[in-house]
């Protein structure tokens, strides 16, 4: 400590002088290119987070950033309100459909498409697949209500009735509504997935499978024996990402389903739920003890998948 | 000889055909994608199916018309939202990308105190879900009365830590004699930016401009949080609104219409930049 403490030799000092002068001026011009950013950090991430908590032990009315505290009793309300549960089961019950579902798919057609040896095709694929996910929540949602319009009129069961099954209320029969939900979603979400997992496998290094070709593998064994071990690190990305995804999900479920998640409450999922506490009943207090308890959801679902990964690896 | 030939005819027959089938798989997916975007437009042209859909469903209008289009524009006043949402994507841009690019230069390129500091609360608040402080947020834009203006989206867009991530990942290519030439010449900081770098950066610009239009087009909760006048709506909350009211899935062609046009701006950009968007999509892992 005292010996780089000591003062530099005197023919160093002009210049030591000049760079420590330079260094001041660069961090105060390094704080004012940040300023921006840090602001914006501060005032719409890191404030609203400590606001949020505080909010959560308070009763509030209204628009009001302040009420009366009331210590654990919001968190307590939500734990023992059956609605908090049943959004809570909703959206998990969609999320794990959506994401195994969305997964599954996606990386099936990712492996077709990047077998496909006619480039011009392989692109024309990729951009088909990949345009749903550029339409907006809103447009999706619209224009599914009708393919999926609950009596014959609706295309989908139009189809179905050729081969004879009777009409399906898909967003209007509560056994069907999160499925149709999950499909729906399938279908604007599946380009994204799939785009992610072309530029994994194109990833793969190659001498993996010359290797494996020499031992006599070929085709679908390549792909179950190299190519799938591979790209786990890619999966669990996919479905970490899909998981918190999937527990944000308001958009469409509230323009089918409307706040009471209609029908019989199958599509209310936990950011409905914080919707109309906050935005219908005023219940700010509630609404963000409600959003800190879907957090502390969503990181111990993240926690527990990267977590599952790593007892893999070490298995391995 | 002959044994060989034929077994590598045989084999190069199979792989045509694995080809062939793989194609044709890819061709039935790729039409079940796009099947409910024709049908959407078939129908936005039928005025038979203006109050009902028709039996049995059809791709081709029963009664071609532009009249959908007419009354969807009549019912909803879909170039006001559509101006709305305009003016609010180029300011969410113009803000997110200045704040992006100056914050992305200063931690890449000026090593000052605290430096790392700035990046990694940067990196780790883009964790957190919107979802999370969207209260708070509502709560702060209405104590500044600021609810129903579009400054609920401008001034968020400072904390466009993505986009500082892609900013610095990409200034840290550039090389940083660049920046000491230039400050040994005299040249101030900010000059050294705008003159050399700023230039430099125009491909990171176009995928941050293209990602966030779409994520603001697209964008649906704040604004229906944040803004109250019908006249402020807009694209995805004057639709929604509409239809959120009248009853979805009721007035199938002029609802196809409305929904047609409300996704051209983000399908056109879409079409002339498709390889460019999914190569970004593939490099950078966003999901809008």
């Amino acid at each position: 400590m005292a010996a780089s403490a000591q003062p530099a030799p005197v023919r160093a000092t002009e210049p030591v002088r000049r760079t420590k002068k330079a260094r001041e001026k660069s961090n105060k011009m390094g704080y004012v290119f940040v300023a921006p950013l840090v602001i914006g950090v501060l005032a719409f991430a890191i404030y609203p987070m400590f606001a949020a908590l505080y909010l959560s032990f308070n009763q509030t009315s209204g628009a009001a950033l302040n009420g009366k505290w009331v210590g654990w009793s919001n968190y307590r309300y939500a734990l023992h309100d059956p609605i908090f549960w049943k959004s809570l089961y909703n959206t998990i019950y969609m999320g794990i459909f959506s994401v195994a579902l969305g997964i599954v798919v996606s990386f099936v057609l990712a492996s077709m498409i990047n077998s496909v040896k006619w480039v011009k095709g392989k692109n024309m694929f990729k951009g088909i697949f990949f345009l749903p996910n550029v339409i907006s929540a809103v447009a999706t949602t619209l224009l599914f209500s009708f393919l999926f319009f609950p009596t014959k009129q609706g295309v989908i069961n139009f189809v179905l009735g050729t081969v004879h099954i009777d009409p399906v209320g898909w967003f209007t029969d509560p056994r069907f509504s999160r499925i149709s939900i999950v499909l729906m979603s399938l279908w604007g979400a599946l380009g994204y997935n799939t785009i992610i997992f072309i530029a994994g496998l194109q990833s793969v290094p190659r001498d993996l499978y010359e290797a494996a070709e020499v031992d006599g593998a070929a085709g679908l064994k390549k792909w179950w024996y190299i190519t799938i071990p591979y790209m786990r690190p890619i999966f669990v990305f996919m479905i970490v990402m899909g998981t918190i995804g999937s527990m944000k999900r308001f958009t469409d479920v509230w323009l089918i389903g409307g706040t009471a998640g209609n029908p019989s409450g199958t599509l209310l999922t936990s950011v409905l739920y914080i919707y109309r506490n906050a935005f219908l009943a005023g219940q700010m207090g509630l609404a963000t003890a409600a959003s800190y308890l879907l957090f502390i959801v969503i990181l111990i679902l993240t926690v527990l998948l990267l977590r599952l990964n790593r007892k893999k690896d070490s298995f391995d | 000889m002959p044994a060989i030939a034929i077994k590598t005819s045989s084999k190069r027959r199979q792989e045509a055909a694995v080809q062939w089938t793989l194609i044709t798989l890819l061709a039935v997916g790729s039409l079940v994608m796009i099947v409910p975007l024709i049908w959407m437009i078939s129908t936005s042209f039928d005025w038979a199916a203006r109050l009902e859909l028709g039996f049995p469903p059809r791709f081709w209008p029963l009664d071609p018309s532009l009249k959908n289009y007419r009354a969807a524009f009549t019912n909803v006043p879909m170039l006001k939202y559509i101006g709305n949402s305009l003016l609010v994507a180029a300011g969410v841009i113009v803000v997110s990308i200045f704040s992006a690019l100056l914050s992305g230069y200063a931690l890449s390129k000026i090593r000052f105190r605290g430096s790392n500091l700035v990046l990694m609360l940067a990196l780790s608040t883009m964790m957190i879900p919107f979802e999370m402080t969207m209260i708070p947020q509502y709560l702060l834009f209405s104590k500044l009365n600021l609810i129903d203006t579009y400054w609920v989206f401008y001034l968020p867009a400072l904390n466009y830590a993505f986009g500082t991530f892609l900013a610095k990942a990409f200034i840290d290519q550039l090389p940083s004699s660049l920046r000491e030439a230039a400050v040994i010449d005299g040249a101030g900081e900010f000059t050294a930016f705008g003159k050399i770098y700023l230039p430099l950066c125009a491909p990171i610009v176009a995928t941050m401009v293209i990602l966030l239009f779409i994520g603001v087009w697209n964008e649906l909760l704040w604004p229906l949080l944040a803004l109250k006048s019908s006249a402020k709506y807009t694209i995805q909350l004057g639709l929604a609104m509409f239809t959120y009211n009248s009853g979805i899935n009721k007035l199938p062609s002029i609802i196809m219409a409305a929904t047609t046009v409300s996704l051209l701006p983000v399908v056109i950009v879409y079409l002339f930049l498709q390889r460019y968007i999914i190569e970004s999509i593939a490099l950078t892992g966003i999901k809008q």
